[in-house]
C-alpha cells in the first residue's frame, strides 16, 4: 500500500473517528484505526465494537492495500506536521513510512485482517434533518443515566414514525421529551432503538460537522437505517454504526404529566442565574433548591447545609394558592443549559410530591417537555 | 449493664444463675462469644473469643445462642428509665449509656443519691443489674463503672482522677487494645499512673494523635476519637451492618445469594425501624485464608428498600469476588443515613410504592410473631440467626459498638 494525502484532510478524519477508538486495552487492535488504500481515496475506521466510525479522505493511491496503526499515536504526530503533502507507505512487518517535508518516521502497526469487520449498512430507510438530530440530541441526552445498575436508562429512546422524531431520555428521577414533526418518507409505522450515551454523542458531532456545511435550512439530511442489532446513521461521507441497547425502556407517556397544575412564565437567563446564586448553600449531597410560587413572586431558598442559607426572589405573574416545591438544582440548570435559544421558560408544578415541568412558551415547531421529580426538602 | 445478655436470658430461666453461661452459639459452632458470665470468665473466657476456644477452656459452660430482639427491647427499656433522671442521654451501645448530669442536684440530690435511685430504678423496672461510675468525665465515670461491676456503684471524686487511674493497668483505658498495649509494655509502661508521667511528646512520637489522647486519658480526660467529641443524646445511628460466618466455607452460589438476601432484609428493617434512608451501601467479604475485601456504592439516592440494596449489593458481589476462592464471611453495611429519601422517583414510582407498604406491613408481622415470620423469598435458604455483640470488657471507640447496629459511630 502507497499513497499520498494531505496532512490536514488526514488528521480532521483521524480526529472525528477518536471517539470510536478503544480506550481499554483489552483488544490491543482496537486501539488501532484501521487504513484501507482504494482508487482515489484513503478509508479509515474505527471501532470500540459497540460504536464505529468510518470516513474516508481523497488521496493519491499508488498501491491498493490496507493496514492498521495506533490511532492516538498517529493523530498526535500527524497533527504536528505542516499542512502539506504526506507520503504514506506500508513497509514489511506491517508498519507504515511516513514521509512529510523533512520529516521521515516510522509507525508500528498490526495486521489489518485482525480487524473487526464493520456491519453492513442496509438499505436506507429515511433521510433525517441534521439539525433535527442535533436538537434532538442537546436537548435530552443530558437526562441519560450514568448508573449502570439500570442499564436500559442508560441511552436515550429514538423513535422514528411517518410523521414525527421523537428523543426520550431518564434517569429515573427525571425525563426529557423532544418531538419533532416531520415528515419522514419510507416509514410505516415506527422505527425504534436506545441509543448508547456515548452513541448520542459521536452522533451530535457528524450531524453537527455535517451541519455546517449548508445553511441554517433543514435540507441536510442524515441518512438512516437499521438492522436487527445496529442503527446506521451516514453522515455525508462519514458513517456511524451503532449497537442498539437491549431491553425494555420505560413506559414514557405514563410519566408525562396531564394536568398542568400551577403555570408561571419567567426570564430564562434571570431564573438561571438565581438558581447557581442560591444552589451555591443547598446541601451539597442533595443540591436541592425549594420554589416558593406565591402572589406576584417565584422564591427560591437553599438552607440546610452548614455553609448558611441564601434566598431570591423573581417577580412572575401569578395569583393562585401558595405552593413549594423542592428540585435538584442540577437538574433545573441542565434544562436552563439546554434551552439557550429560549427567552423564556415556563415551570409548572402541581404540589411537593408531583413531578414538575420544565418547557419553552411558544415553541411550535418542536414539542419539548421536561419532567422532574421533586425532592423532600 | 451487668454480662447483660447473660443477665436477661437468666430472667428468663433463672437456673443458669451463677453458672458460666455463653451467649453466642453452640459450642462447636464458628463464631465468637457475644457475652460471657462472670461465673465462666473466671476460666478466662471473654466476649469475642470463638466459640470453640471458649468451649476448650470451659466445657461445663452453658452455650446459648441469644435473642437480638429481646435484648434491643431492654436495651430500650433501660434507656426509657435513664432519660427519667437526665434530659441527656447517650446510648454509647446496647448496653452502656452516659448521662448527663448537670444541674439535676437540686431535682435529684447529691450525685451518689441520685446513682443510688438510678441503680434501685433499673433493677425494679428490668430486674437487671447495673453498674454505675460517677466522675468529671466520661473516661473517669466508664473506667469508674468497670471497676464499680458487679451490681456496684462508683464515684471519682473531682480533682482526685489521676490519683485514682494512676493504679490501673493500662488495659482498663478504654481504646488501648492488644497492639498498643505491648508498645507500651514494652516501654516499661504497665500502669496508667507511668502513663501521665510522661511527657506528652513522648507519647505523641510514639503513638502520633493516639499518643496525646492517651496523656489525656492518663490525667481522666476526655480525650481520643470518641471521648473528644461533644456530648450527643442523638439517638440516629451513623450506619446499620450486619454479617455473618457460615458454618463451613461455602462456593454455593445459591446460599451465597440466599445469604445476602438475609442480611440486606436484616439492615433495611433496621432503617425503617430508625425511620431513616440510606444511602452507601457497602458490602463485606471475607475469604477462607481471612483476606477481607470491603467494596461500597452511593446510591443516587438514599432508600429503605430491601429490593433496591439488594440490587446494589448483588451487584457489588458480581464485580468483587473472587472466583474459585471459598467464602468464610459475608457482610452488608448501609451508611450516609438521611432522614428523608431526598429525590422522589419518577419512573417505578409505583413499584417503589409497593414495596414500601409491602413492607411497613412485614415489619408488623414481625413485630407481632417474631423476625422469621415473613421474609423475602430470596433470603429463605438461609436459615441465618442473628447475633449482637455486648461490649468488649474494657475499651471504647471503634470495638465498643453493638456489632448488628452501630451505634453513634464516631470514631
Amino acid at each position: 500500500m502507497e499513497l499520498t494525502l494531505k496532512t490536514s484532510d488526514l488528521v480532521e478524519e483521524l480526529s472525528v473517528g477518536q471517539g470510536a477508538v478503544e480506550k481499554k486495552t483489552t483488544i490491543p487492535v482496537l486501539s488501532n484505526v484501521l487504513i484501507e488504500a482504494r482508487a482515489g481515496e484513503v478509508v479509515l475506521t474505527a471501532t470500540d465494537l459497540e460504536i464505529s466510525i468510518q470516513s474516508s479522505c481523497p488521496a493519491a493511491v499508488k498501491e491498493n492495500g490496507s493496514t492498521t496503526l495506533p490511532s492516538r499515536r498517529l493523530l498526535d504526530y500527524v497533527r504536528l506536521l505542516p499542512d502539506m503533502e504526506l507520503a504514506f507507505r506500508v513497509l514489511e512487518n506491517q508498519s507504515a513510512s511516513l514521509t512529510c517535508g523533512r520529516s521521515r518516521t516510522r509507525i508500528a502497526g498490526m495486521s489489518a485482517e485482525n480487524y473487526p469487520e464493520l456491519p453492513e449498512m442496509p438499505a436506507v430507510l429515511t433521510h433525517i434533518p441534521a439539525k433535527v438530530l442535533t436538537n434532538a440530541i442537546s436537548k435530552t441526552s443530558f437526562a441519560v443515566a450514568d448508573e449502570e445498575s439500570r442499564y436500559t436508562l442508560t441511552g436515550a429512546l429514538l423513535i422514528i414514525r411517518e410523521d414525527s422524531l421523537v428523543m426520550v431520555a431518564t434517569d429515573g428521577h427525571r425525563m426529557a421529551y423532544f418531538e419533532k414533526p416531520h415528515k419522514f418518507d419510507g416509514i410505516s409505522g415506527e422505527v425504534k432503538g436506545l441509543i448508547p450515551k456515548k452513541a448520542l454523542a459521536e452522533l451530535s458531532m457528524l450531524a453537527e460537522k455535517l451541519a455546517a456545511q449548508g445553511d441554517e435550512s433543514l435540507t441536510i439530511m442524515v441518512d438512516f437505517a437499521s438492522d436487527e442489532n445496529h442503527l446506521f446513521f451516514r453522515c455525508g461521507k462519514r458513517l456511524l454504526v451503532m449497537r442498539k441497547l437491549t431491553g425494555q425502556f420505560p413506559d414514557y407517556e405514563r410519566v408525562l404529566p396531564r394536568e398542568a397544575g400551577m403555570s408561571i412564565e419567567i426570564g430564562r437567563e434571570e431564573f438561571m442565574a438565581a438558581v447557581r446564586r442560591v444552589a451555591q448553600f443547598a446541601d451539597e449531597r442533595s443540591r436541592a433548591v425549594r420554589l416558593e410560587l406565591e402572589e406576584g413572586q417565584l422564591k427560591l431558598i437553599a438552607s440546610g447545609s452548614d455553609a448558611g442559607e441564601s434566598e431570591e426572589s423573581l417577580p412572575t405573574v401569578y395569583s393562585g394558592d401558595r405552593v413549594q416545591v423542592g428540585f435538584n438544582s442540577v437538574y433545573m440548570l441542565d434544562f436552563l443549559g439546554a434551552v439557550s435559544e429560549a427567552r423564556n421558560v415556563e415551570i409548572q408544578f402541581k404540589d411537593e410530591e408531583s413531578a414538575g415541568q420544565f418547557r419553552i412558551p411558544g415553541e411550535d415547531s418542536y414539542d419539548y417537555r421536561y419532567v422532574v421529580m421533586p425532592m423532600r426538602v | 449493664m451487668d454480662a447483660f445478655f447473660v443477665s436477661v436470658e437468666e430472667l428468663a430461666d433463672p437456673t443458669l444463675k451463677g453458672k458460666p453461661v455463653v451467649v453466642g452459639g453452640k459450642a462447636h459452632e464458628r463464631g465468637v462469644v457475644s457475652a460471657a458470665s462472670y461465673a465462666v470468665r473466671k476460666f478466662g473466657v471473654h466476649s469475642a473469643m470463638p466459640l470453640r476456644e471458649a468451649y476448650r477452656r470451659c466445657p461445663q459452660a452453658i452455650f446459648i445462642e441469644g435473642s437480638p430482639a429481646k435484648y434491643r427491647e431492654y436495651s430500650r427499656k433501660a434507656r426509657k428509665i435513664l432519660k427519667g433522671f437526665s434530659p441527656s442521654v447517650e446510648m454509647a451501645s446496647i448496653d452502656e449509656a452516659y448521662l448527663d448530669m448537670t444541674g439535676c442536684e437540686r431535682l435529684l440530690g447529691p450525685p451518689l443519691k441520685a446513682a443510688h435511685d438510678l441503680h434501685e430504678a433499673v433493677r425494679a423496672e428490668t430486674g437487671l443489674p447495673c453498674s454505675l461510675g460517677i466522675g468529671c468525665s466520661r473516661l473517669t465515670a466508664k473506667i469508674g463503672s468497670g471497676l464499680a461491676k458487679p451490681n456496684g456503684i462508683l464515684r471519682v471524686m473531682p480533682g482526685a482522677e489521676a490519683a485514682f487511674l494512676a493504679p490501673l493497668d493500662i488495659a482498663r483505658i478504654p481504646g488501648v487494645g492488644k497492639t498498643m498495649q505491648q508498645k507500651l509494655r514494652r516501654l516499661g509502661i504497665r500502669k496508667i499512673g507511668q502513663i501521665a508521667q510522661q511527657d506528652a511528646g513522648f507519647l505523641a512520637d510514639r503513638f502520633g494523635k493516639a499518643g496525646l489522647a492517651l496523656a489525656g486519658k492518663a490525667r481522666g480526660e476526655d480525650a481520643g476519637a470518641w471521648f473528644s467529641a461533644p456530648f450527643t443524646d442523638r439517638e440516629t445511628p451513623k450506619s446499620f451492618s450486619h454479617e455473618t460466618t457460615f458454618g463451613e466455607d461455602t462456593m454455593d452460589g445459591a446460599l451465597i445469594d440466599a445469604t445476602l438476601a438475609k442480611l440486606v432484609q436484616l439492615t433495611a428493617r433496621r432503617l425503617r425501624e430508625h425511620r431513616l434512608f440510606g444511602r452507601t451501601v457497602q458490602l463485606k467479604i471475607r475469604y477462607s485464608d481471612f483476606t477481607t475485601v470491603t467494596r461500597a456504592r452511593t446510591l443516587d439516592s438514599p432508600t429503605r428498600l430491601d429490593s433496591v440494596i439488594l440490587r446494589a449489593i448483588r451487584e457489588l458481589f458480581r464485580k468483587n469476588r473472587q472466583r474459585g476462592r471459598p467464602v468464610r464471611l459475608l457482610g452488608v453495611h448501609i451508611g450516609s443515613l438521611e432522614e428523608s429519601e431526598g429525590q422522589l422517583p419518577l419512573i417505578d414510582k409505583e413499584q417503589r410504592q409497593k414495596w414500601s407498604r409491602a413492607l411497613e406491613a412485614a415489619d408488623a408481622l414481625r413485630d407481632r410473631f417474631g423476625e422469621s415470620a415473613v421474609g423475602l423469598a430470596a433470603a429463605l435458604r438461609h436459615g441465618r440467626r442473628e447475633r449482637v455483640h455486648e461490649n468488649p470488657a474494657v475499651s471504647a471507640g471503634k470495638e465498643n459498638l453493638e456489632k448488628t447496629e452501630t451505634a453513634p459511630n464516631r470514631s
